[in-house]
């Protein structure tokens, strides 16, 4: 036998002594190279399999079996498909004339726990040519979300009544060079599908012919109308920089 | 693709060391006719070799230890650096390539030069600025003796691959590599910061304590080949051409056999001087001296390009300790069979500066492996505490050290030839490889219930 072996069989230390098992260790244990060895052998293998296996760039694969492991997602170019039901930037829904369903009613500013709603309500004129508009009353002249100081917890679409709110765009706040930028305005905020319900009020004047029980509620229609693939996220929201957004008043 | 890069490196290497040796053979004969001096050729070997190959080398490590531990890791990382040039169609076509991460490299070097110069309140001001490059000379330095290649005849002049083949070799070696603990050591005094202190202590004494287990190391090697140079006609590089055992007859084809190579001869004696280098190297697993992230080293005081230099040393350390692997331990630049039949082809007789070059391909080829096998190491092994540290430089490395040097000497003493040091070896390599392979008993038994347990269901 030369030194070396003989050295480390003969030797128990420090180095190979394992605190946590009462039993003694083997003498693989305290030669310790056969640990190490098996350690490189696992990172070499790694390493092999990376450099030459192509990357598969699913980030939806759980468990990769292929020959390249590396699950990195190369961010801007590569995106993670949000799961149903996230709740991505607020938009305002659009009525199928293109105004906001939105009534002014405040409900979602109140119960907004992290105040980030301000509503300035208006009221529509009672010849206004939109049969839309002549049925409700109030509609918000300026509604503004501080998106900053947004908690997204979904409240707003919970209490909304009139489904005029809601956080199905499956996106989240685009970064912005200033602040004033995250104060998103009406023209912002109103974008996606139009949403018509059977029980929207301008339907009910009159006759309506459409049975109570095809009128579904607000809350199961979330990301109904939305069409955009998944795994892209939607087009990035152009900021008017020219002309920034006057809310002075809401962020005092 | 890697394959292709694989073919352009190494023929980057052949073209270089092939000009390498082609200019210090015509150095060497205009100086000696022009100025009647010798050592032309040699000023050109430490030219290409240190500025070229070292430098370029440990240039590249630092990126190569970002991408292959992203490798190692399941990640790919740093690729997102681009090379924007306003040239019309090169330019745009620049930009959208990430060459592997390679811009890194650029703007790293562009960081550090441009940054600040700190210097803290208080610090000793000539030993500050001299500590940095007390730790990067010596590896630097180091490099002097190893030799990269064959000795040919070019322009009608020896030209060996070495800035130099003193006869002292390895003890040069040892002595330069001692003087790297200054630069810690000062670095961590001279920055007036009690933890730089700290740091610098911890790695005086974990380079001190290791020198003496580096040193005991090779005194193994220097007995079985009788010598301490490196280069020569009876250096360690050419002792390890030699054949312990020939397989086929003088003048055959192709000669294959076992060769003398030190990993064979010494393979305890490789893993102390890797062990103990590494220690000196003060990289993981080794690194309480410092720690990137996590422990405050004695260089936490340095920046821009001062910091650089502690970090380029490092890497530095990396490809000259791979360089004397090869060296004394993977057959220098020698392949394992077929050397005598490359050396008699009509072609390189005629153009020695081919078969150099192509043998120096092989040296370089030697020395990224190993230098590929030591950050493999950095990114597996977990930190030694540093008692742990300690005891096994005293209390491990040392002893078996000395019983390898009276075991080594006893069995050359019984068998000149080697082959009896190099049975010893195959068996020490073939009991760490059954440890290695063979399941413990607590694995195969969990193992086998497992098995059964499966089948039962």
């Amino acid at each position: 036998m030369s030194g070396h072996d003989d050295g480390h069989g003969n030797n128990p230390t420090e180095l190979q002594h394992n605190p946590g098992s009462a039993e003694k260790a083997d003498l693989r244990e305290r030669m310790y190279l056969p640990d190490l060895i098996k350690g490189l052998g696992i990172t070499i293998t790694h390493f092999m399999r990376n450099l030459f296996g192509e990357r598969d760039p699913n980030p939806q694969v759980v468990n990769r079996t292929g020959m390249s492991l590396v699950s990195t997602v190369q961010y801007p170019e590569e995106k993670i498909p949000y799961p149903e039901g996230y709740r991505g930037l607020h938009r305002l829904v659009p009525r199928e004339d293109g105004k906001p369903r939105c009534v002014a009613c405040y409900m979602c500013a109140t119960i907004c726990p992290a105040q980030c709603i301000y509503i300035e309500a208006g009221e529509y004129p009672e010849d206004d040519a939109a049969v839309e508009s002549r049925v409700i009353e109030k509609f918000p002249t300026a509604f503004v979300i501080d998106e900053l100081r947004c908690i997204v917890c979904g409240l707003c679409v919970d209490a909304c009544p009139k489904d005029a709110i809601r956080m199905d765009t499956y996106t989240h706040t685009p970064s912005e060079y200033n602040r004033q930028g995250f104060v998103y305005d009406i023209p912002k905020l109103l974008k996606g599908p139009s949403v018509t319900h059977p029980s929207d009020p301008w339907f009910k004047r009159g006759s309506s012919e459409e049975p109570d029980h095809v009128h579904k509620e607000a809350h199961t229609r979330i990301g109904e109308g939305h069409t955009a693939p998944r795994l892209v996220a939607g087009p990035r929201i152009e900021v008017d920089k020219s002309n920034p957004v006057a809310v002075t008043k809401f962020l005092k | 693709m890697v394959a292709i890069w694989h073919v352009i490196i190494a023929g980057a290497i052949f073209t270089v060391m092939a000009a390498a040796y082609i200019g210090a053979g015509y150095a060497e004969a205009a100086g000696l006719k022009h100025l009647q001096v010798r050592g032309l050729g040699s000023i050109v070997n430490m030219l290409v070799l240190m500025l070229v190959f070292v430098m370029v080398i440990a240039t590249l490590l630092t990126l190569a230890e970002r991408k292959w531990s992203a490798l190692m890791q399941d990640r790919i990382g740093p690729n997102r650096a681009r090379i924007d040039l306003p040239i019309p169609i090169l330019g745009p076509l620049l930009a959208k390539q990430s060459l592997a991460g390679a811009p890194h490299v650029l703007t790293d070097v562009f960081k550090m030069l441009t940054k600040e110069a700190f210097q803290p309140a208080g610090a000793s001001k000539f030993l500050f600025n001299l500590a940095p490059m007390l730790a990067f000379a010596p590896p630097f330095a180091l490099f002097a003796i190893i030799p990269a290649g064959p000795t040919v005849v070019v322009a009608g002049e020896k030209i060996m691959m070495a800035v130099a083949n003193p006869d002292f070799g390895l003890l040069y070696l040892f002595a330069v590599a001692s003087l790297a603990v200054y630069g810690t050591s000062l670095a961590g005094w001279a920055s007036n910061n009690k933890f730089a202190l700290l740091g610098g202590v911890r790695a005086a004494s974990q380079m001190i304590s290791y020198e003496v287990a580096l040193g005991l190391s090779l005194v193994g090697m220097m007995i079985a080949f009788g010598t301490v140079q490196l280069g020569g006609p009876t250096g360690m590089s050419e002792m390890q051409s030699h054949y312990l055992w020939r397989f086929t007859e003088v003048g055959a084809a192709i000669d294959i056999g076992i060769p003398a190579w030190g990993i064979l001869l010494q393979p305890a004696g490789f893993i102390l001087f890797f062990a103990a280098a590494f220690a000196e190297t003060k990289r993981a697993p080794f690194d309480v001296p410092e720690g990137e992230s996590e422990i405050i080293g004695y260089f936490v005081e340095y920046s821009g390009m001062q910091f650089g230099l502690f970090m380029i040393s490092e890497f530095v350390e990396v490809v000259v300790l791979a360089a004397v692997l090869v060296a004394i331990f993977f057959g220098a630049w020698y392949l394992p069979f077929g050397n005598e039949a490359i050396a008699q082809m009509p072609i390189f007789q005629e153009h020695g500066w081919l078969m150099g070059a192509l043998y120096a391909t092989v040296f370089w080829t030697k020395v990224i492996t190993l230098c590929f096998l030591q950050l493999m190491i950095r990114w597996t092994f977990p930190r030694f505490r540093y008692d742990q540290i300690q005891t096994l430089g005293w209390k491990i490395l040392l002893p078996i050290g000395i019983a390898n040097v009276f075991v080594s000497g006893a069995l050359i003493l019984l068998d000149p030839s080697m082959r009896m040091l190099a049975i010893m070896g195959v068996v020490q390599v073939a009991i760490v490889t059954g440890l290695t392979l063979i399941p413990r008993p607590k694995e195969r038994d969990e193992a086998e219930s497992a098995l059964a347990h499966a089948g039962g269901h």
